[in-house]
């Protein structure tokens, strides 16, 4: 489903410096298959993720999705691969704060025109499914990190997406509520969800859910 | 040279169009030697980075070049205020051996820009971008037709000789002059009407008919024939004086600007006329097409017909 062919990702921040991100990438992940990338901070965990996002572009290589060459998409094309395809979950959540749970939850909504009955029932499914139907109405910036959270999961899940990428999603949560977390991603994966996660939590480490741990280091796998 | 705040104006957006121009001219000639677009090198990345770049660059010269265009009409007709001798941007445009050139040149401009505008919007349609080496390959070629209008504006205005009394527009246009302009004025009118109206009768019939090709070749000749009738039999109309042929007098305020209608509708018209054949687009982008073109040109000729037709219901006769 996923798959990665030599790809190498370099980032250049100013003139006389490039840094090497991912040094020549083969990779493939099933459909179905929970992924855990694991390495320090700096591995090139989040690069990976945001090209299975088609967010950037490698540096050469090629990343394919569902035999789509994502990595050649333009702009417009790539938008539309993540509108459909990809659910992301960011560390810091990405919400929008000052929006109720609601709004944030509807708002990658916005660019398919549903009408507003379909709308609502996608948005009713996955407050059910995340239980946060009872905070519909509630500012986000006055939640919990765990409420916000499930906020952003439920946001990444609205379009039934395909794939779920989560960049360090416990990096801000309790042990607790990185285990409720944790319990989350095992409903998605029985969804038949592709899931890959890049953390250095060991919580995530040895779960019986997830299929393989990848393990980063400067931009290679090692392991 | 005059240096009117118009003709400054122009010289300064001339100024940045060169700049921008010249970045896009270097980043096309890159994309259309090393485009491949089942690459995965860092080369192809790279040029994919500056495609974006460079058709950014083009898309907003080309945006702001139509309006610019109109513009250039505007500025010609008020500089002709302090030219002696001049009625109308005509004489403007005669005071100089580079007027006539200048004026054709931009139109020829126009449509191209305009082709690659809409090539550009075909190419972003498509996943794989089928026309990014065809787009930037027109732009070699319509860089080298934008630098030779900027420079041939700047020459032009140069050479306007304020103390040099011109003919106004009412001798260039003239049929009794020797010239190749006047020599198409002495086409009857009955043999203009038949042609103007008949193109015409033939552009519907194509665009009913759906024949892309022959649709966007008599848009082709229309663009040739209206011009002359329009300048030779209507424009009399507008002017309301039989003998008065200007292309460019109806721009002015006294004939409520229509001038500015006509050509915008003209060119729309027949644009979109030409792009039915010339792009290969979808079947429902073509419809569009067809569609936008079938009504400007229709606009266009029943605002030409109108003219005549209210002067004889005004006065019972004809010019």
């Amino acid at each position: 489903m996923i798959e990665f062919k030599g790809v190498i990702k370099s980032y250049a921040p100013n003139k006389t410096t490039v840094v090497h991100a991912l040094n020549g990438i083969d990779l493939s992940i099933k459909e179905g298959e929970v992924v855990v990338l694991r390495g320090a901070s700096g591995s090139g965990k989040s690069s990976i993720l945001s090209l299975i996002a088609a967010l950037s572009k490698p540096t050469s290589g090629e990343v394919i999705v569902d035999t789509k060459k994502i990595s050649k998409l333009s702009d417009n094309f790539a938008s539309l691969y993540r509108r459909d395809n990809i659910g992301f979950i960011f560390q810091k959540y990405n919400l929008i704060p000052n929006l109720s749970v609601r709004d944030n939850i509807l708002l990658p909504l916005v660019p398919l025109n549903l009408n507003a009955k379909e709308a609502q029932a996608k948005l009713q499914s996955v407050m059910e499914m995340f239980e946060i139907g009872h905070k519909a109405d509630t500012i986000v910036k006055n939640l919990s990190g765990g409420e916000q959270q499930r906020v952003a999961i439920a946001r990444a899940n609205v379009n039934n997406p395909k794939i779920i990428l989560a960049d360090e999603p416990t990096a801000n949560l309790d042990e607790k509520l990185s285990l409720g977390f944790i319990e989350i991603l095992k409903e998605l994966k029985s969804l038949k969800k592709t899931i890959v996660i890049a953390t250095h939590d060991p919580l995530f480490f040895g779960l019986d859910f997830v299929d393989r741990e990848i393990e980063i280091h400067n931009g290679s796998i090692v392991r | 040279m005059i240096l009117s705040p118009e003709v400054l104006t122009l010289f300064i957006l001339n100024a940045l169009f060169a700049f921008f121009a010249l970045i896009a001219f270097v980043l096309s000639v890159k994309i259309f030697l090393k485009w491949d677009t089942n690459a995965t090198d860092q080369t192809q990345y790279q040029l994919e980075k500056q495609s974006f770049l460079s058709a950014t660059i083009i898309k907003y010269i080309f945006i702001i070049k139509v309006p610019l265009f109109l513009f250039f009409i505007f500025t010609m007709d008020k500089i002709s205020g302090i030219l002696p001798g001049a009625m109308c941007a005509a004489g403007v445009v005669d005071a100089t051996a580079y007027g006539v050139y200048l004026i054709l040149l931009k139109i020829l401009n126009l449509y191209i820009f305009a082709y690659w505008l809409v090539l550009h919007n075909e190419d972003m349609k498509h996943e794989t971008q089928p026309y990014t080496k065809m787009k930037f390959g027109l732009f070699i070629v319509a860089f080298f037709l934008l630098m030779s209008e900027i420079v041939l504006e700047w020459v032009m205005f140069s050479a306007i000789d304020i103390q040099k009394v011109v003919d106004c527009c009412g001798v260039i246009y003239s049929s009794t002059t020797s010239s190749y302009i006047s020599m198409l004025f002495r086409i009857q009118t009955p043999l203009l009407l038949a042609a103007f109206y008949g193109n015409f009768a033939l552009i519907v019939l194509f665009y009913f008919l759906r024949k892309k090709e022959i649709f966007a070749l008599f848009n082709a000749t229309f663009i040739i024939i209206s011009l002359i009738t329009l300048i030779s039999f209507f424009g009399t109309y507008i002017y309301e004086l039989p003998t008065h042929r200007c292309p460019f007098c109806f721009l002015q305020k006294e004939y409520h600007y229509v001038g500015y209608v006509l050509y915008i509708f003209l060119f729309i018209g027949t644009f979109y006329g030409l792009v039915t054949g010339f792009v290969k687009a979808s079947k429902s982008d073509v419809y569009r097409s067809y569609k936008v073109s079938m009504l400007f040109t229709f606009l266009y000729v029943v605002l030409l017909s109108i003219y005549p037709l209210f002067y004889y219901i005004k006065n019972g006769v004809w010019l």
